[in-house]
């Protein structure tokens, strides 16, 4: 008899099978898109057009200490150091086209959303110009107010129908309405069930260590509009949820102290040094402003409240959300401490992080650090400042852990 | 005769050049801007050709020093000088590499001999000669010390940091963590050239490659960039004089015109 | 030739003293103002809403308050703008307009509500998708919305002749700059490179009905005298601006004239005309679709580099000069395009890299230096 998988074996096989059919379809002569990472991946699952992500690719590659020979090349043409690391690690790749992390095909068409920020709009308008190939842009206005505006609404509707229109064209294929509702349908229950997953991590202990949750990222990023992706994730619910019925932890040779949430990407060359010296001091990382970005529900015939979701996601809204987003965080998850990743390559998440540090510290008390780091280039952290800090906030969080038993 | 003087921050060098283009003398002085240095260099020059200032029919001022050098007919750019000393000394050359204690260039010579173009670090102290400084102090030793203790590595220990406030705590780090300082030593110049071959490929190289300024003395830079580039690279001789024979040769250039002129 | 160096000095002091010359603009014209961030604002109906629209393009502060909102990687002119309003420079502006074209605006706008809670806010994002249908609504939208708050401020109406009258009065204005900057070319040394870049700051701080009588008066006493011969290098510069000025006197230094340009403060703001749209903000919408070469707008075809190289061509210049605004990302990403473009046309390229408040010329000095040198040869 066959023993069932685990989610984790299973998130694995889909990866590379991910990957495998990409450059299959590619090798057929069939088109190939990029797309960013909180894209409307349900119009191209619809037209059954293949598409992977760079954020995804560029991460591998940075977790594969195999970055700085991309850097190097996007370096050398001209690009600079200040600019995102996953745009220089994917730029170099377009000219080098081989990593030991894995490869993915060049596109034919790129699909660019900007709600995760506005440097995919110049990366990929780079990408477009070099390849000589088209550009779908799904223009996704910040939301300054504390809920995405009907206007906003309505023109991100206009650019699907838009989309629609350009992928029909480029594809030849037509644009089946009845599968795209079922597309839909799978999407949101798919991040239904990621969510849940997620949220399980609230559980004390937590039975989910979180530097895993980072492995299943990449998944929520590719698999969202799949019925596999979906599997993946209630299966992933049902190990967690069987975990917490025993009372197990996140490790088996030592207790959960503290938790935290961390804000920002990882930093993907130093997971491992970074995750180790979070263990060291017992913290456990059980959450981030990842689960609720990805988490993208609406109802399958409605186009205004897929168009609301892919522009909710946290940053793309105001201070006073992001604020009061991560004070929930902090309630419903149980926090000790916040570890505030100052992303190089991140200005979009940096540059309001004091604010929100200083606004999260009023309302709830609980102690955060700040470090500098970067998601993938390994040249912009110091492992001597991240440990130095992490101590600190140990030592802040066993001070607060004294005085409430106090 | 011909001066030309180089008036770094750190250094001051003066060239003496005849109507020939013989080098008649040189001298060097490790003050610069600011200080008495410059005048020092050309009096120390001017006494080993034997000559007095008034044989000295033009005068080019080049470095950082240059604006305020008042005995100056003229004054040019380093990258300039350097361009122009680096062919003068090394005919092939067709880029320069000039590691400098504030700033690296790179400059590009075409096969005239002109200036193609040419690139600059200036902003920041990883890849210039303030980086291996910094971190000699660190290995509480001399420049020259770092360059023995570099040769004599055996393992390849990584610094990787392009912030120099994040690369010391690095070395600090594999210091207390029991590495050789011969291995951090080699890992410091590994930096360096990692930086310098970054700001090389943003112009792109042709051979010959040929390195000048101070730092060129250190032969474990030479060789770690060389490896770095994957090319050779050869230094020009006295390299740090470098500047000051450009400015001479300037100097030379600039009376000629001005005799052609008016004789019109 | 005295009347017209005193119009040049007038101009030119103008836009050195940018504090006074708004607050007699307001006193002259009996506006208050409304501070207008880059890179592109509705100034149109602000300015028929009865408000002198001021450009907020940064300032030379030392950057002390801002340390509490920005890491350091922010771009000065962004520092610069929080720490004037940290400081209460902004506190007389009626409102302040934050459109939000690049992260690092989106965030700023945001910190500007705790940082600078004391002025009236308007944020604002124009389209991305600026040339499909949904992209013109939005934006007309987004230009209504803004109207009804400036009414709310000023407490009046903006009738239809006041908008109709505001926007002709603009059209003017980019129509005439664009014939100053042809006609500047041919004068590189009574319009030199700091002279030029001072006349077109100057817009930002005035009553453009003024100010535009101001530049017909110094292009009219110009065409009196012949096209100076110059012996000098001619260059066309691109970036956000062409600062500090420290930079513009090593220009006029080294003998090198700008003889047009491509920077965000200057001809961005005028390059374009609107051709098409029914009413006003309608034809304002359809002029930002038509707005090409401009880093902070996505357009596919990337038509920057093309633009370069044909106004290389045009006016006959020797080479172009980047002038990088450090920490600017959009400008960053497209310098490498436009370079290789640059590269096959074998046009020379100098690469300079800016913050606005910068307290040492020299390294800024070698490279130019260096550049006339390299041309020179």
């Amino acid at each position: 008899m066959e023993t069932k998988k685990t989610s984790k074996e299973l998130l694995s096989d889909l990866l590379n099978k991910h990957y495998e059919e990409a450059l299959a379809a590619k090798g057929r002569g069939e088109i190939v898109a990029w797309s960013t990472s909180i894209a409307p991946q349900e119009l191209l699952e619809t037209l059954d057009i293949k598409v992977v992500y760079p954020e995804n690719h560029a991460a591998a590659i940075g977790a594969r200490k195999c970055a700085q020979e991309f850097i190097d090349q996007s370096e050398g043409v001209g690009y600079s150091t200040d600019l995102c690391s996953y745009a220089r690690v994917n730029l170099g790749y377009m000219t080098i086209q081989e990593s030991i992390a894995g490869n993915i095909p060049l596109p034919d068409v790129l699909f660019c959303c900007n709600n995760i920020c506005n440097t995919v709009i110049k990366w990929y308008e780079n990408i477009a110009k070099e390849l000589n190939i088209p550009i779908i842009l799904f223009d996704m206005p910040f939301n300054h107010t504390y809920e995405v505006s009907d206007n906003s609404v309505r023109y991100i509707r206009g650019q699907f129908e838009s989309a629609i229109t350009q992928l029909e064209s480029i594809s030849g294929k037509k644009f089946d309405r009845e599968r795209f509702q079922e597309v839909m349908r799978i999407s949101s229950d798919t991040a239904r069930w990621w969510n849940k997953a997620t949220s399980l991590a609230a559980a004390m202990p937590s039975p989910l260590n979180g530097f895993d949750m980072f492995n299943y990222m990449a998944t929520i990023v590719c698999l969202r509009g799949k019925q596999e992706g979906l599997d993946l994730f209630k299966l992933w619910a049902e190990e967690l949820e069987a975990k917490i019925a025993q009372g197990a932890g996140p490790w088996k040779d030592q207790e959960e102290k503290y938790r935290v949430m961390w804000d920002g990407i990882a930093c993907w060359p130093y997971l491992g040094n970074t995750y180790k010296v979070l263990k060291k001091h017992g913290i456990n990382m059980v959450t981030s402003t990842y689960p609720d970005s990805w988490t993208i529900v609406y109802e399958s015939d409605d186009l205004d409240g897929m168009a609301r979701a892919y522009s909710s996601n946290y940053v793309n809204r105001n201070l006073e959300f992001g604020t009061d987003n991560i004070v929930r965080l902090v309630q419903d998850f149980s926090l000790d401490g916040i570890i505030y990743h100052s992303n190089r390559s991140c200005k979009l998440m940096d540059f309001r992080q004091y604010e929100v540090q200083r606004k999260v510290q009023a309302r709830t008390g609980v102690p955060s650090v700040i470090f500098d780091g970067d998601q993938t280039d390994p040249r912009a952290f110091s492992l001597a400042q991240y440990e130095t800090r992490i101590q600190a906030l140990a030592e802040m969080m066993e001070q607060e852990k004294q005085r409430k038993e106090a | 005769m011909f001066l030309g003087v180089d008036i770094g921050s750190s250094s001051s060098k003066a060239v003496v050049l005849d109507e020939k283009q013989q080098i008649i003398a040189t001298a060097v002085i490790n003050t610069g801007t600011g200080t008495h240095g410059p005048e020092k260099a050309v009096m120390a020059a001017l006494l080993q050709a034997k000559l007095g200032a008034t044989e000295i029919k033009f005068t080019v001022a080049t470095g950082y020093g240059r604006i305020t050098y008042e005995k100056a007919d003229k004054q040019v750019t380093e990258i300039s000088c350097h361009g122009k000393g680096a062919t003068f000394l090394a005919p092939q050359a067709r880029t320069v590499i000039d590691i400098g204690g504030q700033d690296a260039k790179i400059i590009r010579i075409d096969d005239t001999g002109k200036i193609e173009n040419f690139v600059m670090n200036d902003k920041c102290a990883a890849g210039t000669g303030r980086f291996l400084e910094v971190m000699a102090r660190i290995l509480d030793c001399k420049i020259g010390e770092l360059s023995a203790f570099a040769r004599n590595s055996t393992q390849e220990i990584s610094i990787s940091s392009i912030c120099t406030v994040f690369a010391e705590s690095e070395v600090i780090s594999q210091l207390a963590a029991g590495a050789a300082k011969e291995d951090v030593a080699q890992g410091v110049h590994q930096s360096v050239a990692k930086r310098v071959a970054g700001l090389a490929n943003r112009i792109g190289i042709r051979p010959d490659i040929v390195m000048t300024g101070g730092v060129a003395l250190n032969d474990s830079m030479v060789a770690t960039l060389s490896q770095e580039l994957k090319q050779n690279i050869a230094v020009v001789p006295f390299p740090q004089l470098v500047g000051a024979v450009g400015a001479a040769l300037y100097a030379a250039e600039f009376y000629r015109k001005q005799l052609v002129k008016t004789l019109l | 030739m005295k009347q017209l160096n005193n119009l040049i000095t007038e101009l030119e002091t103008a836009a050195q003293y940018p504090s006074r010359t708004v607050q007699q603009a307001m006193e002259i014209s009996k506006r208050p103002a409304v501070g207008c961030f880059p890179y592109y604002t509705p100034d149109e109906i602000i300015y028929a809403a009865g408000f002198l629209p001021v450009g907020l393009w940064g300032g030379q502060s030392d950057i002390m308050l801002a340390d509490t909102y920005l890491q350091s990687f922010c771009c000065s002119m962004m520092r610069e703008n929080v720490e004037q309003g940290m400081k209460g420079h902004y506190d007389f502006l009626s409102a302040v307009i934050i459109p939000t074209y690049c992260d690092t605006l989106k965030c700023i706008c945001e910190n500007w509500k705790a940082a600078v809670p004391q002025t009236i806010l308007i944020p604002m994002v124009y389209p991305q998708n600026r040339s499909i249908q949904a992209g013109i609504d939005y934006l007309v939208a987004e230009y209504q919305r803004v109207q009804e708050e400036l009414e709310g401020i000023s407490g009046r109406k903006i009738t239809e002749q006041k908008l109709t009258d505001s926007f002709l009065l603009y059209e003017e204005y980019r129509t005439l700059m664009r014939e100053f900057t042809i006609l500047a070319a041919r004068y590189p040394i009574t319009i030199n490179a700091k002279t030029r870049q001072l006349l077109l700051k100057a817009a930002f701080f005035m009553d453009k009905k003024m100010y535009i009588q101001k530049i017909r008066e110094i292009c009219r006493n110009l065409e009196n005298f012949p096209a100076e011969s110059f012996d000098g290098k001619k260059v066309v510069v691109t970036g956000i601006l062409a600062e500090p000025t420290g930079l513009l006197d090593i220009l006029v230094e080294n003998k090198i004239a700008i003889v047009a340009d491509d920077l965000a403060n200057s001809s961005w703001q005028f390059r374009t005309n609107s051709q098409k749209g029914n009413g006003v903000l309608e034809k304002m919408a359809y002029r930002i679709a038509d707005q090409s070469g401009c880093s902070l707008l996505f357009e596919a075809q990337k038509t920057r580099g093309q633009l370069l190289v044909d106004l290389v061509k045009t006016t006959e210049a020797d080479g172009v000069v980047v002038v990088m605004m450090k920490f600017c990302d959009p400008e960053e990403f497209d310098y490498p395009i436009y370079k290789k473009e640059l590269e096959a046309a074998n046009i020379p390229l100098l690469y300079l890299e800016i913050e606005q408040k910068m307290d040492s010329m020299e390294q800024l000095r070698t490279r130019v230096q260096s550049f006339a040198e390299m041309l020179d040869d």
